[in-house]
């Protein structure tokens, strides 16, 4: 397995100098040319590669019992067991608050039919427990950058009660050996090591898939964001408890000086809204009506470093980013509970390269259509680009709070039933996989990385004629590892925050993350 | 309603926090979520929801209509 061969092209100095593509370019051909090495042998049979990005499911969560990998049965003691705010072992999980169930389900699983709970993991849809069928939206929990980390603590997974707004919610699992989707991973590939790149939730997990890289905001304090610039202790990996906040997670939420969304440095690490329509945010009175107001303390301003679609464009390899819902929301604006569409998952919607009016907008972000009949369609013609990144509307993302797993589960193996009779089949591969583990607690320590990542654990399946079946793949991945394999594929110029990640995890004596070839069989 | 009982019950929906500061008149919190809804809490327990996702908002906070108060 070939890890890395091309150079670091974008030091961080010169990232924030590179505000064209064109400046970029210039410096990195070389680089790649003195790259030792290549890519791994055979790696050229795979034609077309597709990722599809779910919501919010770590893997204990889905696939903890899925026979050969690494689930609950083999957690130790104290990964399974949850400790409080001061460091003692709780002697019960508290409640979830305001109910397990969502709002408007029926029957509804209140919070009060939640109390005492041993402490431990527990199965959501048990028979014998709260019996809630894969089909029920089901509460959602923080999961946000700081907190992700406090949870973690250390590798040793036993904060994710004690720093949640949910009580005993990340707790849960299900038993989902009847979806569809456990069905594609018993006969292509499950990967039972592969987190989360960036700590914390979608926005920033968005910007790992195509960038690897944290936005940023420049003069933040000097911005209308300024109020959103979190306070965090001296570790600088979690924010400052408030004088007021319980101090039992028995007792309830707890409460932080700032949770904002900026890092104290300005990075962009929890839910900013992108500059561009569709935005969270209108556009300014008189404004460009493309545009998000920027005056909008939430709303990014323009990102500029160089993403994985920039690099791809750049060999001139097709590709795209197919949104489900994305020209209905811009035409008829976001319904709930259907179509749901959800604009921070947009990554490239925060990129100048990609704003409104450039040609690049108009070839790569692309309708999925509703129900993702367009890129279905897309597949069944043979139509892909070289690279496809779909992304389903929020009904169908598996999200907690909004959208259950049947639905998702359901029309993702759908698509992958598409794409096995697609013409293009032949020479694809598919990844699915979530963005993060939507502040639910997974029993494996993250391998230790940069100041970003990686995050907890998340499942992914990789679906491919060169993919070993029935097989569990144990090589440690990230979400970074997509983007690996994409760069190896097509001898792309490596973006700048995985050289960084590979860097760091040696540093940390980690094994190397892998580039998605430990699942295929290439020979 | 109080700043965290609103919070609360949106964010359970799924639908994430995305602001949180006292507003200009310094009687109340001005909120914002993911979603695109913006919503004014008052320190009298006066709620209300504009912008793009106000309809659900209001819903979840069981107030009359999208824009209304509690």
């Amino acid at each position: 397995m070939n890890r890395s061969y091309g150079l670091a092209l974008f030091s961080s100095t010169l990232v924030r100098f590179c505000s064209t593509l064109a400046l970029c370019t210039a410096v990195s051909a070389p680089a790649l040319a003195d790259g030792a090495g290549g890519p791994p042998k055979g790696i050229d049979k795979i034609k077309t590669v597709v990722v599809i990005f779910a919501e919010n499911r770590a893997f204990d969560n889905l696939y903890g019992h899925f026979p050969g990998a690494d689930g609950i049965d083999q957690a130790s003691k104290e990964s399974l067991e949850q400790r409080d705010r001061d460091g003692s072992v709780l002697a019960e999980l508290p409640p979830v608050w305001d109910g397990l169930t969502a709002k408007g389900v029926t029957p509804p699983v209140t919070q009060a039919t939640t109390e005492h709970l041993p402490n431990g993991p527990f199965t959501v849809n048990d028979p014998k427990g709260f019996d809630v069928p894969l089909s029920t939206v089901t509460h959602d929990l923080w999961h946000r950058y700081y907190q992700n980390q406090m949870q973690i603590d250390g590798g040793k997974n036993d904060m994710f009660v004690a720093w949640a707004d949910s009580g005993a919610m990340p707790m849960s699992n299900w038993d989902a050996s009847k979806t569809a989707m456990w069905a594609v991973a018993q006969k292509y590939v499950l990967a039972d090591h592969f987190f989360m790149g960036g700590f914390g939730g979608s926005f920033f997990n968005h910007q790992w898939l195509i960038c690897a890289c944290a936005p940023y905001y420049p003069n933040a304090d000097k911005s209308p964001a300024k109020p959103s610039i979190s306070v965090t202790d001296e570790s600088g990996r979690a924010l400052k408890i408030a004088d007021n906040s319980p101090k039992s997670a028995l007792d309830g939420i707890p409460k932080f000086v700032s949770d904002g969304n900026l890092t104290p440095d300005f990075y962009a690490v929890n839910t900013m809204q992108p500059p561009y329509q569709p935005s969270g945010n209108g556009p300014a009175p008189g404004g460009d009506p493309r545009y998000a107001d920027p005056a909008k303390p939430t709303t990014l301003p323009p990102q500029t470093e160089p993403t994985i679609g920039d690099m791809l464009s750049l060999k001139r390899v097709s590709w795209a980013w197919y949104s489900g819902a994305w020209q209905y929301t811009l035409d008829h604006g976001n319904h709930e509970p259907i179509p749901n569409f959800q604009y921070h998952h947009q990554p490239f919607n925060y990129y100048a390269n990609f704003a409104p009016g450039t040609e690049a907008r108009r070839e790569h972000i692309r309708d999925a259509g509703l129900g993702g009949a367009s890129f279905i369609a897309a597949v069944d013609n043979g139509d892909l680009p070289q690279v496809s990144f779909y992304k389903p509307q929020g009904n169908l993302n598996e999200h907690s709070g909004y959208a259950d797993i049947q639905a998702g589960d359901r029309h993702i193996a759908d698509v992958i039933s598409h794409l096995e009779k697609s013409p293009q089949w032949p020479h694809m591969l598919v990844v699915v996989t979530y963005d993060e583990n939507g502040g639910i607690w997974d029993h494996v320590a993250p391998p230790k990385g940069d100041r970003w990542g990686p995050g907890t654990r998340i499942p992914a399946i990789i679906a491919s004629p060169f993919a070993k079946h029935g097989y569990v793949d144990h090589t440690s991945y990230d979400t970074t590892s997509i983007l690996r394999f994409i760069t190896e594929r097509f001898e792309l110029p490596e973006l700048h925050g995985i050289v960084v990640r590979d860097k760091a995890v040696a540093a940390h004596g980690e094994p190397p993350l892998g580039d998605l070839t430990g699942a295929l069989d290439l020979n | 309603m109080d700043v965290d009982r609103t919070i609360a019950l949106i964010t359970a929906a799924g639908i994430e926090l995305t602001d949180r500061r006292r507003n200009d008149k310094g009687n109340g919190w001005s909120l914002s979520f993911a979603n695109g809804a913006s919503v004014e809490v008052g320190d009298d327990g006066s709620a209300s929801a504009t912008g793009k996702g106000a309809e659900t908002v209001a819903r979840l906070l069981n107030l009359p209509a999208a824009g209304g108060s509690s």
